[in-house]
């Protein structure tokens, strides 16, 4: 109850803000430095409380819980008397999470060397994106995951709308629009949540809901009304995800939002996806979630497969990313719907590994747009010639991203489809094809990029200096790890995830 | 001494409220229409007059009240003329219908 | 037993690493560097081979990743197999790696060159170590990423591009079967692990239909990474990648993996007959298919190709035909022969510059060691008796027989004759005859590049020795492996008169065709069907017009879905929204006496709505 280190690790961008506050708008180089050191700050809490964090202790840790708001509403069948607290905590999940979204921010604010102008508003609403980000994984309730959530939207839809491409404003409205209502069903679904159950603590809701059907038919909670809520709760979450056919506004964020916010963004925010669906989803409704596992399952596939057939034929590698995270988080489903060990880890890998993954194909494309100011495939071409470290970064990047062994992307498929062949052996059969799929399109863009005759407009590019692929290194070298060693990561999940299943939730 | 019925003056008020409130939404002349802005002010001072001395509950209030209703009144129509003195300066108009600048 | 067993494969991967780190500074160095790392690869393995003579096997694993209550684990197996493979790989590895400090001489990116081929010859070392099934796969697919890369080496090139990345995905719709076959394995088993596996076959756990289905999955990875049909288009593609490349990945070493599979996973098969003949049959069917090709190809490195589609056609026969010391006896001794002569084709393409065998011709006198030594190799081959591929080519033929399969041993024997053929035409109009094309200073090769030669075609004179029919020290090496049951077949007299008959009449027919000219070419005789051998039976431009074009199409027609109906119907809900804001909007038109009038309006329906509720009204 002591420890306030998940407080100090969410709150920590703070010092960035206040200090890039009182500075002026117009020196850059130094503007860029505060903002890349600001990240450092969660970094390194957020390397502590991994480094703190015991793998064999299923128990939620570093807890924090002080009494926040207290009001009373007179006439209910519960008395009345309703509590919120503030509550921090990690589990095996989300201390993974941390660490991923520390790194990627700061990562993302290396890359953040590409922006032009406005530095000072752009590092401070960034600050607020990673506040909001490590809000969102280290609260155990839902009213503070509901505010943290809401505070990653503002920010990126200003950075999107303000930092981003030609198209910009119109994809910072589509994303707003579409988070807005995924946020306001699930502002929903917790306030009928907290209204039916008095507690808004994650633990306390699981013990709550597992209780046999018929206590709580009692209570105004019937089959059909946890159903109600469980497809709400996927509704919200599958726009964040996103789930076919709700990713459009997702596109339309990959090509038009500058590289770096695109790393935090595909790396971070789509995860918070798929950490609900596995937190509130499963956490809350396991019985429910078994039901449409099937339905879910298809899902994923159709995610997987669609994703990669429109990645096929796209023109811009920026769109054939977006499409591939589509395919992506298509493997997330299909892990999570499985509802085995091997499955879900496999989901809780992928989303590891792609948010280390994407981030460095779009941190990448930063580096290639800066150089060419482009990134159509068609306009780059035998790119390993003239800049042969970045050809062969992207070639790393892509191969990661189609899932070759040794690197984290093919743990994380295969855990997902070894669980869904258990499960679903057809479904799953007809989801390697996805497989196969995700080689051809990422080849085709990865060589067409790098491979054959050089472009004539790209003759006169430089190879870019050591540290400005670092960034490209650091990632690559983490991908790798998990790729080589995947017990760094399964060690430290699968207590947590093993707790999940077993349906009882960790006891604080 | 027979008095005049509280229905009369509210009849009075109401006809005053009336007058003004048509005044104020149709006329095109600013002027004009802060005029019928003070008319229907006063309709309500002549009511507040009226129920303080034959409501239910008679006193000084409703007349304490009008005073200060005028007051402000006063002030607000200081303020409105300032405005529209301020406008006719810029736009060389106290037409309405030609200040419709605030929808954008 | 032994410590240093890692070591094999670590040495190669430390190559890799080193030169692609400080490759720039290192230049010319680079190839020393690999080549002595390969080198200390090469010395444990002969090493560990020794030992495993009359040895017993190790093996050794940690756990590598947990979930549930599973625990999957990586480690190394060393059995008289992959101590034999082993050998090969790291000794073919070895002297490419020489012969390529000769070859590629002149190449600026000399450095990454050697970088690859460590990480080829790493992960294929590592493929033969796997105790597993998982990490095999793994390797697997690392040695598709070292093949990949090499046959992309010429990254400028388009055709190097498209062969890479056919190369890729051709190998990885062969390793999606594998992939599938590995897992459905698990939740039979609950293990990957070989030896678990083949325990729960033996005591019969598996159902006879699992069983057939996972191996035949399995066969589909072996079909892909073997270029056995129909998934063969894109080795012979593969050879736009440097000639020693062609030499080590796509003759000697990965597409022998395909194979390498079979036999590491044999218990399995032998358990299901319908799996050992679709083996046999797919074997048996390209060997004679990729070999007609072959009688047609013009380009040098492409005739080899479909040699080794060929060739690897007929180990798969021959493990099919259960015949699995035949099998692994002919991989050993086609990774010599073939080796040797794809590194003197290369010497050849080195001196000449040009890989279309029309252009070139006179050749024998010009290069004193290249040709000798290509003539050994093409004997070998061809299955003249005392050479290597005589006897594992015999072994092949006496395992079908014996099997009862006499269609496909019929099937093989014309593909001797034809191998025959296609080889002797290759060197007549390569070595023999007049120059055709315009080449003045042919040079033999520099030392660096006929030592290899000379001791692989040493390796291919005498490596038959190791297993023949009087002396089968292969054999009861192999058979230490108490998984396996190996049938002992007695060898027909007339089978190796037969053999060496129909390699005999293959050779003379080449002889009267290419050099003495009495018989007509049959480009001539025979247009139409050379048209067809020549475009190797339209077999790309049919996965052209039907897979590739078809997945563009449902592409396109998903992405047209993509865009006009789902953002379609995002556009009609947003479209509604707007059209009902326009509606609201009008009522916004700045003047304030249209605001109070609705104002006033409204409070006025409120209060009627008041004063109707409140029963003021009646």
């Amino acid at each position: 109850m002591e420890s306030i280190l998940l407080s100090a690790l969410v709150f920590s961008p703070l010092v960035g803000i206040l200090v890039l506050a009182f500075m002026p708008n117009t020196e850059e180089r130094l503007l860029k430095t505060v903002g890349l050191l600001a990240t450092l700050l969660p970094l390194a809490f957020a390397i502590i409380t991994y480094v703190g964090f015991t793998p064999g202790n299923v128990n939620i840790q570093f807890v924090e819980q002080y009494r926040w708001i207290d009001f009373q509403i007179k006439g209910l069948p519960n008395g009345g008397d309703f509590t919120i607290n503030y509550d921090l905590g990690v589990n095996g999940l989300t201390v993974v999470l941390l660490l991923l979204t520390a790194i990627v921010s700061t990562l993302a604010a290396a890359a953040s060397v590409w922006i032009k102008e406005h530095w000072k508003g752009y590092f401070m609403l960034f600050l607020l994106l990673e506040i909001g980000m490590l809000g969102v994984f280290a609260s155990q309730n839902l009213l503070l995951f509901f505010i943290f959530f809401e505070i990653t939207l503002i920010p990126t839809f200003f950075l999107i709308g303000k930092w981003g491409y030609i198209d910009k404003e119109k994809a910072a409205y589509s994303f707003l629009v579409y988070n807005g209502l995924g946020s306001a069903i699930l502002l929903i679904v917790f306030i009928i949540l907290y209204m039916k159950t008095g507690t808004m603590n994650y633990t306390g809701l699981s013990s709550f809901l597992h209780q046999p059907p018929e206590v709580l038919e009692q209570m105004y909670i019937g089959d059909e009304f946890r159903f109600g809520l469980l497809i709400a709760l996927l509704v919200a979450l599958g726009v964040k995800l996103p789930i076919v056919p709700l990713h459009t506004w997702m596109l339309k964020v990959h090509v038009q939002a500058p590289p770096s916010i695109v790393m935090i963004h595909s790396g971070i925010l789509l995860k918070i996806g798929a950490y609900g669906v596995y937190q509130f989803g499963i956490g809350f409704f396991p019985e429910e979630f078994r039901q449409i596992a099937f339905w879910i399952a298809l899902l994923g596939v159709i995610n997987l497969l669609y994703g990669a057939f429109i990645a096929f034929v796209q023109v811009d590698f920026k769109r054939v990313l977006a499409y591939s995270s589509v395919s992506h988080m298509g493997i997330v489903l299909i892990g999570l719907a499985s509802l085995n060990g091997a499955g879900m880890q496999g989901a809780m890998f992928q989303v590891v590994s792609h948010g280390l993954i994407s981030a460095l194909l779009f941190f990448l494309v930063g580096l290639i747009y800066e150089r060419t100011g482009t990134s159509l495939i068609t306009h780059l071409g035998g790119m390993a010639k003239v800049m042969p470290i970045t050809a062969g970064f992207l070639l790393v990047g892509g191969l990661a991203s189609l899932g070759l062994p040794g690197m984290s992307g093919f743990v994380s498929e295969f855990m997902a489809f070894l669980g869904l062949f258990k499960e679903m052996p057809v479904l799953a059969a007809v989801g390697t094809l996805g497989i196969i799929l995700t080689a051809v399109y990422i080849l085709r863009a990865v060589l067409g990029m790098t491979f054959g005759e050089t472009k004539e407009s790209l003759l006169q590019l430089k190879e870019p200096r050591f540290v400005e692929w670092l960034p490209a290194l650091i990632l690559t070298a983490l991908i790798v790890l998990i790729g080589v060693y995947p017990a760094v990561l399964s060690d430290i999940l699968q207590l947590t995830i093993n707790a999940m299943m077993a349906g009882k939730g960790a006891v604080v | 001494m027979s008095s005049v019925p509280l229905s009369v003056y509210l009849v009075l008020a109401l006809i005053l409220f009336c007058i003004g409130l048509f005044g104020a939404l149709t006329k095109r002349n600013a002027v004009i229409v802060l005029i019928s802005i003070e008319l229907m002010l006063n309709a309500v001072n002549i009511n507040l007059v009226a129920f303080a001395k034959y409501g239910i509950n008679p006193g000084i209030t409703g007349q304490i009240f009008s005073l200060f209703t005028i007051t402000v009144a006063a002030a607000e129509a200081a303020v409105g003329l300032a405005i529209l003195i301020a406008l006719y300066r810029n736009r060389k108009t106290v037409n309405v219908d030609e200040m419709d600048i605030m929808k954008h | 037993m032994n410590p240093l067993i890692w070591i094999i494969p670590v040495l190669p991967l430390l190559s890799f690493v080193l030169l692609l780190l400080f490759g720039r500074r290192l230049k010319e160095a680079s190839a020393h560097v690999g080549a002595l790392l390969t080198l200390g690869s090469l010395v444990l393995s002969i090493v560990v081979l020794l030992n495993q003579w009359g040895g017993e096997p190790v093996k050794e694993t940690l756990s590598w990743l947990t979930f549930g209550e599973t625990t999957l684990s990586a480690g190394y197996l060393v059995n008289p197999l992959n101590a034999l493979m082993l050998v090969i790989v790291s000794l073919v590895s070895f002297l490419v790696q020489v012969y390529s400090g000769g070859y590629m001489h002149d190449d600026d990116r000399f450095p990454i060159f050697f970088a690859y081929l460590g990480l080829f010859t790493f992960a294929m070392l590592g493929l033969v170590l796997s105790p597993n099934l998982l990490q095999l796969y793994v390797f697997w697919e690392l040695v598709g990423v070292g093949s990949f890369l090499l046959i992309g080496y010429y990254f400028y090139k388009r055709e190097a591009r498209s062969a890479a990345k056919k190369a890729f995905i051709m190998t990885r719709i062969g390793d999606v079967g594998l992939f599938i076959g590995m897992i459905l394995l698990f939740w039979q088993v609950g293990s990957f692990e070989f030896d678990e596996i083949f325990a729960a076959v033996e005591a019969g756990e598996i159902s006879e239909g699992w069983i057939t289905l996972t191996a035949i999955l399995i066969f589909v990875g072996a079909i892909g990474k073997s270029g056995q049909f129909p998934l063969h288009t894109w080795l012979p593609d593969a050879m736009e990648g440097p000639t020693p490349v062609s030499a080590l990945i796509h003759a000697a070493t990965m597409v022998a993996a395909g194979v390498y599979l079979v036999a590491a996973m044999f218990p399995l098969f032998q358990a299901s007959e319908a799996a050992l003949t679709t083996v046999a049959v797919v074997g048996g069917f390209t060997a004679i298919f990729a070999a007609t090709i072959g009688l047609a190809q013009a380009d040098i490195k492409r005739v080899l190709a479909y040699s080794t589609v060929s060739q690897l056609g007929y180990m798969m026969l021959a493990l099919g035909s259960s015949g699995y010391v035949a099998g692994v006896f002919h991989l050993t001794t086609h990774a010599f022969f073939k080796a040797l002569l794809f590194l003197a084709a290369g010497s050849v393409i080195h001196a000449v510059h040009t890989q279309n065998i029309h252009e070139m011709g006179g050749l024998w006198k010009k290069m004193k060691w290249t040709a000798p030594l290509f003539l050994i190799g093409a004997m070998a081959i061809s299955g003249v008796p005392g050479l290597s591929g005589f006897f594992s080519k015999d072994e092949i033929l006496a395992a079908t027989y014996a099997d009862g399969r006499f269609g496909l041993f019929w099937i093989a024997v014309i593909a001797a004759f034809l191998t025959a053929f296609y080889m002797f035409r290759l060197f007549f109009l390569v070595f023999t005859g007049e120059s055709r094309g315009i080449q003045e200073k042919v040079k033999e090769s520099p030392v660096s590049m006929t030592f290899p030669m000379i001791v692989l075609g040493i390796l291919a004179l005498i490596g038959g020795l190791i297993n023949t029919p009087f002396a089968t020290y292969l054999s009861d090496f192999l058979a230490q492996n108490e998984a396996l049951e190996i049938h002992h077949h007695e060898t027909r007299w007339w089978i190796p008169v037969v053999a060496t008959g129909v390699s005999l009449l293959g050779i003379l027919m080449a002889w009267l065709v290419y050099v003495k000219k009495k018989v007509t070419r049959f480009s001539e005789s025979a247009p139409d069907l050379h048209y067809i051998l020549l475009n190797k039976y339209f077999i790309d431009e049919t996965y052209d017009y039907s897979f590739v074009k078809g997945t563009r199409a449902l592409s396109y027609f998903w992405y047209y879905i993509d865009r006009f109906v789902v953002e379609g119907l995002v556009g009609l809900v947003t479209g509604i929204v707007g059209w009902f804001s326009k509606i609201g909007s009008r009522f916004q038109n700045g003047q304030v006496q249209l605001y109070s009038s609705v104002a006033f309006a409204g409070m006025a329906i409120l209060l009627l709505v008041v004063a109707w509720i409140g029963g003021y009204l009646t």
